[in-house]
């Protein structure tokens, strides 16, 4: 399945990527994508799929579009 | 008393004189320093309605027992009057040297009052205090004015400042201090503009008092070392503030459009990525050691500092998608001293009253060079556009009429930061119950409310959040006064706020005690509200209508369909009266009142509206 995968901030510059588009195969979650990327060790996340937030467990679909970013407390 | 110098510095323009004055024990510990002074000061000293661009008003400069000393993140001070904007008190921080000279001249706080006959800058040194001229750079923008200064005193000179803006008394104008740096969104700059006041210049040779000085300065100077490996892991201030408007634009809470539209397209353009790669220089605040001040050039070729507040409301929100436009309406904002959120939201605005027939005007969405020239035109009150811009967004509506208030972004006349709550609740409340206004420096809930709530729920936890929120963020970080950025954006513990507390102190406080004198500036500051507005009902609590108005809702996207609604909402904010401890107008009780130490001031509020 595709999965877009976008990060926010500074996860951007350890993944080293911005967006970019998967190709998934098998039951895929959200904390699949944490443990991938090597994310979330350091600080808290939260994860939207299609604009709501998920847990890290909740599988994903087809067609998803997945945002990882860190908790922030705004300017 | 150890920690605090225990004076206030008391000027007054009118006829040039100055006194210090000592305060005890008892107002120290019940108010700690910041806003806790401030409002304090002001409630017992301004009387109701009194012109807040009148001689009658005061300037408050206050700080907190940790202001000024090696450790994270305390250059800071808080600027406090009766708010042209609002009505009531109104207040701001900024990062500025005069934090540390102030202190370190003596004081705790300074109290401006009367009005200067001719521009005036004052100067402080130490137990002196001149009024010399600032002829020469009225008229001048803040950044020509902090040259002039430096030339003078040299850039160790702790410096507040005002611009055009300020001069003009425009209602959202702002204090400026250093690179990127200003305070006072409720127009406490058009407050220094009334006295004529152009800049307050400090110079301090003394030592700042602690209790433990030697055990302050080992444990202050090595947690900013930890602070700054800690960002350094992190990498928050790759992006600084501005990564949260990629985050904003996917789950539909960008201000698009004067808060019409929840994302764009071209967002890309304006975030957090672009930022970083445009940088040309990083400022931040004294004490500091996550500087979160990404600079670009503007289109003009200066150097203008940009956060997410600045990108939202002058970028996204008046659909400017051009990172060095928005660099340009940003530095004008800087250069005349005007609120940055505020200017947006007032141009985004007339922008929509434009487009809803409201009121005839040339201003269209996207056009950043008729932008400029607006701002221009504001800040100098140029013409009848000039002036009715210079008024803020609620004056503007009520000049307008046709139901323009619905869409004029602001709360209790303050408009609101870079959230678009068209459907995210518990964010709504907390601009909705902020204590001088929509500010969002109190309670930012957005990414708690989406991770650890369901978005569509009203009920009592967000309530609960945006309380906890209030008192780490406009009560203890206010008061103390610091920056909330190492708690918030590193994870930097908050235990570490009461030990730096203690160690100048030599007091023995918990978190608790913090958020006692936390609760007691929220009540106070609803006095000051009440004594001006004693006819308020709970409307005033409400945002924006336009956010619970159906026909706005989103067509597509996460919140398709959907807005605040209005019983909710309601619902919402009696849990937040009920968890305050307020009645059913949000007024404190006589006995919370009583409870945080208040009878007197209950007493005293009686005068203008019955307590429960």
């Amino acid at each position: 399945m595709k999965i877009t995968v976008k990060l926010i901030g500074p996860l951007i510059y350890s993944a080293g990527f911005s967006e970019k588009d998967f190709n998934l195969t098998g039951p895929v979650s959200a904390e699949d994508l944490l443990v991938r990327f090597n994310i979330g060790k350091n600080r808290p996340t939260i994860i939207t799929r299609n604009g709501k937030a998920v847990t890290p467990a909740d599988p994903l679909k087809d067609g998803d579009r997945v945002v990882i970013s860190p908790i922030y407390s705004g300017g | 008393m150890k920690g605090w110098t225990g004076n206030i510095l008391r000027v007054n323009l009118t006829d040039k004189t100055y006194k210090k004055e000592s305060f005890n024990e008892e107002f120290a510990t019940n108010w700690i320093g910041g806003r806790g002074f401030a409002v304090k000061i002001l409630y017992d000293e301004l009387k109701p309605g009194i012109d807040p661009l009148g001689p009658e008003n005061k300037l408050v400069v206050a700080l907190g027992p940790i202001s000024g000393i090696p450790a994270p993140n305390t250059g800071k001070a808080v600027v406090a009057a009766k708010s042209p904007l609002t009505g009531f008190y109104g207040d701001g921080n900024l990062g500025t040297k005069a934090a540390e000279q102030l202190r370190k001249a003596g004081y705790d706080a300074m109290i401006v009052e009367g009005r200067a006959d001719k521009p005036t800058m004052l100067y402080i040194e130490d137990d002196k205090v001149e009024f010399l001229s600032a002829e020469e750079v009225w008229g001048k923008g803040t950044y020509a004015t902090n040259d002039w200064i430096y030339a003078k005193y040299g850039k160790g000179a702790g410096v507040l400042n005002i611009g055009q803006g300020g001069e003009n008394m425009v209602r959202y104008a702002v204090i400026r201090s250093m690179e990127g740096r200003a305070g006072g969104r409720p127009g406490i700059g058009a407050v220094m503009g009334s006295k004529l006041l152009k800049a307050i210049v400090v110079k301090g040779t003394k030592s700042i008092p602690q209790a433990n000085p030697e055990a302050m300065k080992a444990l202050g100077i090595g947690d900013l070392k930890k602070v700054y490996e800690m960002d350094k892991k992190s990498g928050w201030t790759k992006q600084s503030t501005n990564a949260v408007l990629a985050w904003c634009n996917e789950v539909a809470g960008l201000p698009v459009q004067n808060f019409r539209k929840t994302s764009h397209s071209e967002a890309w353009k304006i975030d957090g990525e672009r930022l970083n790669d445009a940088r040309v220089a990083t400022y931040g605040c004294p004490n500091c050691t996550m500087k979160c001040g990404i600079t670009i050039h503007d289109k003009e070729g200066h150097e203008s500092e940009l956060d997410y507040e600045n990108v939202g409301l002058l970028g996204s929100n008046l659909n400017i998608f051009e990172l060095s436009q928005v660099g340009s309406l940003n530095y004008l904002c800087d250069e005349y001293g005007l609120d940055t959120m505020s200017a947006g939201c007032v141009l985004s605005f007339y922008a929509d009253a434009i487009e809803h027939g409201a009121v005839k005007g040339d201003f269209k969405f996207g056009d950043a060079e008729r932008a400029k020239e607006l701002l221009r035109m504001a800040a100098h009150r140029e013409g009848k556009v000039g002036n009715l811009l210079a008024e803020g967004s609620l004056r503007m509506a009520k000049e307008f009429g046709h139901n323009s208030e619905a869409y004029a972004m602001q709360v209790k006349g303050l408009e609101v930061a870079a959230y678009n709550c068209k459907f995210i609740p518990g964010q709504a409340l907390s601009f909705g119950v902020a204590a001088i206004g929509a500010h969002h420096r109190e309670a930012w809930i957005i990414s708690f409310e989406l991770k650890n709530t369901t978005r569509e729920s009203f009920g009592p936890e967000k309530a609960a959040k945006v309380i906890e929120l209030q008192r780490i963020r406009g009560g203890m970080f206010e008061t103390l006064v610091a920056c909330r950025f190492p708690w918030i954006e590193e994870g930097w513990s908050l235990e570490n706020y009461p030990k730096y507390f203690n160690t100048v102190t030599g007091l023995n406080w918990t978190l608790d005690d913090m958020w006692k004198v936390a609760d007691r500036i929220y009540a106070m500051i609803k006095l000051h509200y009440i004594r001006e507005f004693p006819e308020a009902t709970r409307k005033s609590d409400y945002p924006p209508a336009v956010w619970f108005d159906k026909s706005n809702a989103d067509t597509e996207g996460p919140i398709a369909g959907k807005c605040l609604d209005i019983d909710k909402y309601d619902q919402l904010l009696q849990h937040y009266y009920d968890q305050r401890g307020y009645d059913k107008r949000g007024i404190p009780t006589k006995s919370l009142l009583g409870r945080l130490g208040l009878s007197k001031e209950a007493d005293g509020a009686e005068k203008y509206a019955k307590l429960s």
